[in-house]
């Protein structure tokens, strides 16, 4: 889901909130006009049976006196509203007189039942009752006037409708996104995972649209990881087949080592064995690495970290002595780890050989080991020069070599070490040794507790 | 003392061979496994460095065959297989060494010269890192040229710990362990007076310290 916000229009969620919301907005425009129709209908018909009702009150009760009703005539109510009665007689065919006394203007033959009638600029809605004696009675309001009446409860049943809207627009995002939840759990899934992690995703919880795609996934997962087991192969089968050479070459420096030479070629040799020494070491890193990222074959067992920091020293006593580096074990307490040994020999001396190489010379170096409730943690911390945080994470890429640097490592070192605490899930930072300088470097290695 | 080389790849067999020839030895080099069962049925030698990837017959096969026919020679693989199984399968099947490539001769001539020693059980008793001796027998050291010096009881036993493996740090308590029999008490800094004593008497460079993990004698040259 990251990386294309910029384009709502790609995103299914976006979409089906988009349309699913214009289908209710739809939705509801057409029930709101339908049920506004009907209700103003409603109102209409109702205030129609109203002037029927007032018209059988008004023969029932007042008869036979002819004159104007008005049912609420205070000051305040609206004059609109007003309802007028009053009779005609379709047998006096004197239609001057009437306007005298009656507000409204009606004809005298309006035919029985209800009717809209225009009088003047307004216009009304009439009811013509025949009375007992013959008489037609007319009962009659203003058309606008019930219409408000009609508009007004006809709104009110719309109000609902209305309030609805919004809370189904939430509930429908809110949907789409609880549907959505196992895709976006997936993409974070594998956003986590390391360039090494390529174990197939899980079916679980998984919805059926999306499991071609998991299982699509899957397969390039397999195809990737077996690209790269070729590759480790292949680096492993090369710096093998290398050996062979190397040896011969190495062999044969070593014997022109012991002619008789000039000063001058003997410096020159120097320089060639060196060189010879360096692509050895390289090549021996690159096993390693190949090794390092392969699956584990030797099982592992309970390792004293005092003893791999002592084996480690073995290696590298000679090496700091040339450089005139104080390399030591800082603590007394051992602590054990969950480990094979070659991988932890391993890790120790790369990190250690790292430290000394980095480090100038009377410099110093220290090993130590703690143990917590949250399991071993190594550290290995130096006073040289340390690595910039901009630069921490890159100095585990692989033939990674930090500017300015020139010492003689082959740069996989760190790689090698990452790739053997991804095995034995142990976690690696580095920081400052120093921290107010923002000098020296301090690796910590956090093994996990022996389960 | 004769040497039987089996190696298959040129450059390295001209190689060695050229540096053993310097180094005294007479050596037949073959390039191939089923020539080196030849010539170990129909010939003596005192020492074979075999290659474990030959043409023909692979190495451990050679290896196997010359343990069946009971042949005791002292024998050290030279390989490019690195893994420990593979190493721990060539010492099972009777190999006395295992020197992984690119190894340096001179680690090879001293590794042969081990195992002929070990094998012969005439050799010399003599524990040494080419600069310093231990005398197991007499109990005396001696650094280069100098005369030997008679060590303590106690100061012999911890040198001889560090001599069986020239460059191998050995901690306070692995020290402890070998001067001290089961149940004795131990003195505080003992390990400490000891080592003191002997740089005294055979110089202060013999035993080197590494800060926070032990002592050692220097890795033999």
């Amino acid at each position: 889901m990251d990386g294309r916000k910029g384009n709502l229009a790609d995103s299914l969620q976006f979409r089906l909130a988009l349309w699913l919301g214009l289908t209710i907005i739809g939705l509801a425009l057409v029930a709101g006009v339908g049920s506004y129709m009907s209700a103003f209908q409603e109102a209409n018909e109702f205030q129609d049976d109203v002037l029927r009702q007032i018209a059988t009150l008004y023969e029932n009760s007042t008869q036979p006196t002819p004159r104007i009703v008005e049912p609420d005539s205070s000051a305040n109510r609206d004059a609109e509203s007003r309802v007028f009665v009053q009779v005609l007689d379709p047998a006096a065919s004197a239609p001057a007189s009437s306007p005298s006394r009656y507000p409204l203007a009606l004809a005298e033959t309006l035919p029985v039942g209800l009717q809209t009638v225009r009088s003047g600029a307004e216009s009304y809605r009439v009811f013509i009752r025949t009375l007992s004696n013959g008489q037609h009675l007319a009962v009659a309001q203003d058309t606008a006037a019930r219409d408000e009446i009609a508009r007004d409860s006809a709104l009110r049943t719309l109000t609902p409708l209305l309030a609805m809207f919004p809370i189904m627009f939430t509930i429908v995002i809110y949907l789409i996104r609880r549907g959505f939840r196992p895709v976006t759990d997936l993409a974070r899934e594998i956003d986590r995972r390391e360039e090494s992690e390529l174990h197939a995703l899980s079916f679980d919880a998984v919805p059926a649209e999306i499991r071609p795609f998991v299982g699509a996934i899957n397969r390039l997962l397999q195809r990737a990881e077996l690209s790269m087991e070729g590759q480790r192969r292949f680096v492993a089968a090369a710096a093998h087949e290398l050996r062979s050479p190397l040896t011969a070459l190495s062999l044969q420096a070593e014997r022109l080592a012991n002619a008789q030479m000039s000063a001058d070629t003997a410096e020159r040799l120097v320089t060639l064995r060196q060189g010879i020494e360096r692509g050895r070491s390289l090549l021996t890193q690159l096993l390693s690495l190949a090794r390092a990222e392969s699956v584990p074959i030797v099982a592992s067992s309970i390792l004293s970290v005092q003893r791999a920091y002592r084996r480690a020293l073995e290696g590298l006593v000679t090496l700091a002595e040339e450089k005139g580096i104080d390399v030591g074990i800082a603590i007394e307490p051992d602590a054990e780890v969950r480990a094979n040994e070659v991988d932890l020999g391993t890790l120790v001396r790369n990190l250690v050989e790292n430290a000394i190489r980095h480090t100038p010379a009377g410099g110093r170096v220290d090993l130590s080991v703690s143990t917590s409730r949250d399991g071993v943690t190594l550290v290995i911390e130096d006073n040289g020069p340390g690595i910039p945080e901009t630069e921490r994470e890159r100095v585990f890429e692989r033939f990674y070599r930090s500017t300015g640097s020139d010492e003689m490592g082959s740069g996989l070192g760190l790689s090698i070490v990452k790739a053997i605490c991804r095995r034995l899930g142990a976690r690696i930072t580095l920081g400052a040794s120093d921290g107010t300088h923002q000098s020296g470097l301090r690796v910590t290695v956090a093994f996990p507790p022996i389960g | 003392m004769r040497v039987l080389l089996v190696e298959d790849d040129a450059m390295i067999g001209k190689a060695v061979l050229a540096a053993l020839q310097d180094a005294s030895y007479a050596v037949d080099w073959v390039r191939d496994g089923k020539t080196a069962v030849h010539a170990l049925s129909s010939q003596y030698y005192d020492v074979v460095l075999l290659d474990l990837g030959l043409p023909g017959k692979d190495g451990l096969e050679v290896l196997a065959d010359t343990r069946n026919r009971q042949n005791p020679v002292p024998l050290l693989i030279i390989t490019a297989r690195d893994t420990v199984e593979d190493r721990v399968r060539g010492l099972d099947a009777g190999a006395d060494d295992y020197l992984l490539k690119p190894f340096e001769m001179r680690e090879l001539l001293a590794r042969m010269r081990a195992i002929v020693r070990r094998k012969g059980g005439t050799g010399d008793p003599e524990l040494t890192n080419g600069h310093l001796r231990l005398d197991p027998v007499t109990h005396e050291a001696a650094v280069g040229d100098a005369p030997p010096v008679l060590l303590s009881h106690r100061e012999f036993a911890l040198l001889q710990a560090l001599m069986v493996r020239p460059g191998a740090i050995l901690s306070r308590g692995d020290l402890e362990e070998r001067i001290y029999g089961w149940g004795q008490d131990i003195e505080s800094n003992v390990v400490e007076f000891l080592i003191h004593a002997l740089r005294r008497k055979l110089g202060s460079d013999v035993i080197k310290n590494v800060r926070g993990a032990g002592w050692m004698v220097a890795k033999g040259t």
